[in-house]
């Protein structure tokens, strides 16, 4: 399955699927939080390489590791000082190729993290362009002689930064920055920055990676008199890297990161020429919003809002993730609905989102843990699961920033979580240790062992999904039922067609599902294989309990 | 047993779809195929604005119209299934519409009964009953009466409007002041067709064994107001804006009137007897918004024919209103009759006493019942041409001091009738 070429290791399949992330199952981690191999209190590669028998084994089939280059880490690592190494807290280069041979054998994909966008002051890069005028790297980044250029373009950290201009006392010249003063934007109008950032990734894909996650895609390019917001110069600089990978590194593919309307995203998919994929933002606190109103109608808005997309391509979609729950993507009334129903003590706030994990959210509620979980891997869509998630593990909200949703991966009840044997003080983060939440209550080794626990349910949530196409490559049709807290759809894919049916209320209820169409067919329900009554003339009435979620195969016998 | 149920399989299978709801609107469509699309994007819209996370529901009774009731299960004036969205707003939620379907025409009283049980199975918190033929509906009124009810935990609101000083003359000179003297609750617009009302009064007015009666058939609103008062239950008031003037069809001549409004007031009085026996003062109502407001338009009324019309009246009902009237009050009004116009006046302390005569002899059955208050029509008419003589002049403030005189009035002589009623009545055949 692997084959080891020097540094190379790329997975091999006996029929290689291009369209891998279409039917992946992603599992999104920091490397920091999950492992820590030498007892420094922070978690490194080789930590990460000795769990991936415990990803294999959850059913995940790709991970999304957030940054782990050389930075200040000024920004948590969007900050990158250097594109072609590891930082020395998370272990060497050779650590991370262990971990790349290690996953691939084990069928799991890795997607990194790029910054295109910009670099962090500390870059060489950087450091030379500010060095003098007339440097060869002068040209890398975005110079001016005022700060007056752009003028309109929004200031992404409105909290921190007055301009989208820092001066820099060495050249005495303004550089260019979307984002924090400490990281400045390259200028891909110089054909160099786009060659070298080009460099940069041939060199992780060279190591065998599948794929990038491109942070800040959308501003890459500056013009005057535009928001410099995906401008068509940024789309062109896509669709080359995208021509590249696809010769040199067929297989590997390019998530987007754009915060942005289903309608709005749509165009970084080009005509299938530009990213493989992307997240689709909105339907996430929709999912929330859906559960906590009883009703589907803000799941059925957007998705009915979302436009096609190409055959090759797919959203990502997500419960939770390393940032705040992001409501950026609602309108006001929605944002507040948000806050009040889920962050009622405002500490549980930060920027325009909710720095909560997902089980408590949920107030620790299995059901509901489980019909968000079965709405996540049944919707159109890539599912990426946060880590920890899968055990129900809870939040810190007192840490600042966003830092409460990354705590140390809770392993077992020994010390520190068993994810460290460093001292607690020298951890990274201390570790959950409520009474609810705390490690000892909620970990992966009483949950193996525990057969009604979620990281069991979770098991075997995933098992049925990946043994489905449907899921991941199916087409959706609502159902519409007149009882508006039941959410139905059909999805299907060649042969396959599944009835997925969701209660988001928390009482009983009764719903009549109108499948005249598919007259003659047997639901059977996919968990526990059994046979459903065979769908006749008439409406077909099911009951589900609070929470409840059933996924029929549809078959014709 | 099939007989003793009042909704229908298909209502019950709308409001299984519901479920549980915080508002409900209900309306009947009947007669108004124009106007129906404008008050459901009325009623929208006051969803949209106001309640964005509340459940809501629309109830609509519907009287087998294919064009009428179409156009609500249509879903023709639903905002968001046109895909409008008022600026920056959206509900949150499913708004559901639900059509009660009779084979004839549903009177007032079915399709209020209608709208009660709604609101019982689906548990509404706050309700409100609006007319799609009153073209002053808007998004706010209707927040206005199911607001007092949602966030202020109130249990009947009766409406208040902005009035041309010559508008609601029965209203002012009869109903308010006589139910506000009996029932000590001073609810000005006690005849109204639209209201608001919470899922507690709705479950205790369903469970009434009264919709078989003929008043609550024809006007069943001011038999709810005086509920919610026999039943410490808590009335207010909201103002609604301007009152647009119902479009007069064949039958809301004054006698209909006086049958459908006097008439239920004298049913109420009949049902309710222990209440307002026993109520010694009255209590002013809270009010949302401005208490009341009066304009001084010009009228059109032909006080002549109106004088003309109470004189023959009066003449041509002489032996009834004999019967009717306490011999001393039948004098004062034969000594009226034959004043010359510029000189007639009807003084409020006959008018008052001329009521409660009415309402006495109702209570004694002395006539028939319906026959009785149809009686009073000629005498409504002196009052009305006395008042319009008297107030031609009148401002707004002079106009709110005759009012609360007059009340005082009512008041003042409440013994008189309670007297009466308490009364051993020999029947005449």
């Amino acid at each position: 399955m692997v084959q080891q070429n020097g540094k190379e290791s790329r997975l091999l399949t006996p029929q290689r699927d291009n369209l891998w992330y279409k039917d992946a199952v992603v599992y999104q981690l920091h490397v920091r939080t999950f492992c820590d191999s030498n007892a420094d209190g922070i978690g490194d590669f080789a930590g990460l390489t000795q769990r991936l028998d415990y990803l294999q084994e959850l059913g995940i089939t790709a991970i999304w590791l957030l940054p782990f280059y050389p930075s200040p880490l000024r920004d948590d690592g969007y900050d990158i000082a250097d594109y072609t190494s590891v930082h020395a807290s998370y272990g060497s280069l050779e650590d991370f190729k262990t971990f790349l041979a290690a996953a691939h054998s084990r069928g799991i994909r890795i997607i990194i993290e790029m910054v295109l966008n910009h670099t962090s002051d500390q870059h060489p890069w950087f450091k030379e362009a500010r060095s003098s005028r007339e440097n060869p790297k002068r040209d890398w980044y975005v110079w001016s002689e005022t700060d007056t250029r752009y003028q309109g373009v929004p200031i992404v950290f409105v909290d921190t930064e007055t301009s989208n201009w820092a001066w820099d006392p060495i050249s005495k010249s303004y550089y260019w920055h979307r984002f924090f003063s400490h990281q400045p934007d390259l200028n891909f109008d110089n054909p160099a920055v786009f060659e070298a950032v080009w460099d940069v990734m041939k060199f992780w894909l060279n190591l065998g990676v599948d794929g990038f996650r491109l942070d800040a895609v959308a501003y890459l390019v500056e013009r005057e008199g535009t928001l410099c917001e995906s401008l068509p110069e940024t789309h062109a600089i896509i669709r080359e890297l995208r021509k590249r990978l696809d010769l040199a590194y067929p297989g590997t593919m390019l998530l987007a990161e754009a915060n942005q309307w289903p309608a709005d995203v749509r165009a970084y998919f080009g005509d299938g020429d530009e990213f493989h994929a992307a997240f689709h933002f909105p339907l996430m606190p929709r999912m929330f919003m859906a559960v906590k109103l009883e009703d589907r109608k803000p799941i059925i808005e957007i998705l009915e809002q979302t436009p096609e997309i190409p055959d090759s391509c797919q959203w990502f979609i997500f419960l939770r993730n390393h940032d705040e729950l992001t409501l950026e993507m609602v309108t006001d009334v929605e944002r507040d609905y948000m806050y009040d129903e889920y962050a009622m003590d405002k500490t549980m706030r930060i920027n325009r989102g909710i720095r909560r994990r997902l089980a408590p959210m949920m107030n620790n509620d299995r059901r509901r843990i489980e019909l968000l979980n079965g709405l996540l891997m049944s919707m159109p869509g890539t599912p990426i699961v946060y880590y920890g998630d899968e055990i129900g593990m809870g939040d810190n909200i007192y840490l600042g920033d966003r830092n409460g949703v990354r705590t140390p991966m809770q392993w077992n009840s020994a010390l520190n979580a068993g994810f460290s044997l460093a001292d607690p003080e020298r951890l990274y983060a201390p570790v959950i240790s409520n009474a609810v939440y705390g490690y000892q209550a909620v970990n992966a080794d009483s949950q193996k062992r525990s057969e009604h626990s979620l990281l069991r349910w979770m098991k075997s949530l995933l098992q049925v999904r990946n043994a489905f196409q449907v899921f991941s490559r199916g087409t959706i049709q609502f159902l519409n039922p007149s009882n508006h807290r039941v959410l139905a759809y059909m999805r299907q894919f060649g042969e396959e067609t599944v009835l997925v049916v969701n209660n988001l209320s928390s009482s009983a209820q009764a719903v009549e599902l109108d499948v005249q169409r598919y007259k003659g067919y047997i639901p059977i329900e996919m968990f526990g294989r059994n046979m459903f009554p065979r769908f006749g003339n008439l409406p077909y009435l099911l009951t589900l309990g609070p929470y409840q979620f059933y996924w029929f195969q549809l078959r014709r016998i | 047993m099939a007989e003793d149920v009042f909704l229908g399989d298909d209502l019950l299978r709308q409001l299984m779809s519901v479920g549980e709801v915080d508002l409900l609107v209900g309306m009947s469509s009947h007669n108004a195929a124009n106007t129906v699309s404008h008050a459901l994007d009325a009623i929208e819209a006051s969803f949209q604005r106001n309640f964005v996370r509340q459940r809501v529901v629309i109830v609509n009774v519907g009287g087998g119209d294919k064009d009428e009731d179409g156009v609500v299960a249509k879903g023709h004036g639903n905002l968001a299934e046109k895909g409008v969205r008022l600026p920056g707003i959206t509900s949150l939620r499913t708004s559901h519409r639900v059509t009660a379907n009779f084979s004839g025409p549903p009177s007032p009283g079915i399709a209020l009964h209608t709208i009660l049980a709604a609101a019982d199975l689906l548990r509404a918190r706050a309700c409100a009953v609006v007319s799609p033929a009153a073209s002053n509906l808007t998004p706010d009124s209707i927040a206005n009466l199911l607001m007092p009810v949602y966030r202020e935990k109130f249990d009947f609101v009766a409406p208040l409007y902005t009035r041309n000083k010559y508008q609601g003359l029965l209203a002012r000179n009869l109903l308010y002041p006589m139910s506000r003297a009996l029932f000590g609750c001073g609810i000005r617009e006690l005849f109204s067709d639209e209201w608001g009302f919470s899922g507690r009064l709705a479950a205790l007015c369903l469970n009434q064994d009264v919709w078989h009666e003929e008043a609550i058939r024809a006007r069943p609103e001011a038999w709810m107001a005086i509920s919610a008062i026999s039943s410490d239950f808590r009335s207010c008031q909201a103002f609604l804006g301007e009152k647009s003037q119902a479009v007069k069809g064949p039958g809301t001549d004054i006698v209909e009137v006086l049958r459908q409004t006097v008439g239920t007031l004298f049913w109420c009085l009949e049902t309710q007897q222990s209440l307002w026996l026993d109520c010694q003062r009255s209590q002013p109502v809270p009010t949302f918004g401005t208490a009341h407001e009066l304009t001084s338009e010009q009228t059109d009324l032909d006080r002549h024919r109106i004088f003309e019309m109470f004189r023959s009246g009066v003449t041509e009902l002489e032996p009834i209103l004999s019967s009717i009237l306490d011999p001393e009050t039948h004098s004062e009004i034969r000594s009226i009759v034959s004043l010359e116009e510029e000189k007639f006046r009807f003084k409020s302390d006959i008018w008052v006493r001329t009521l409660y005569d009415f309402a006495a002899s109702y209570h004694h059955a002395v006539i028939n019942r319906d026959h009785l208050v149809q009686a009073l029509a000629p005498l409504y008419r002196g009052m009305t041409y006395s008042f319009l003589v008297e107030h031609a002049d009148s401002s707004p403030s002079e106009m709110e001091t005759a009012s609360e005189m007059l009340c005082a009035e009512f008041e003042l002589q409440k013994s008189y009738l309670m007297e009466r009623w308490k009364a051993k009545v020999e029947v005449k055949s």
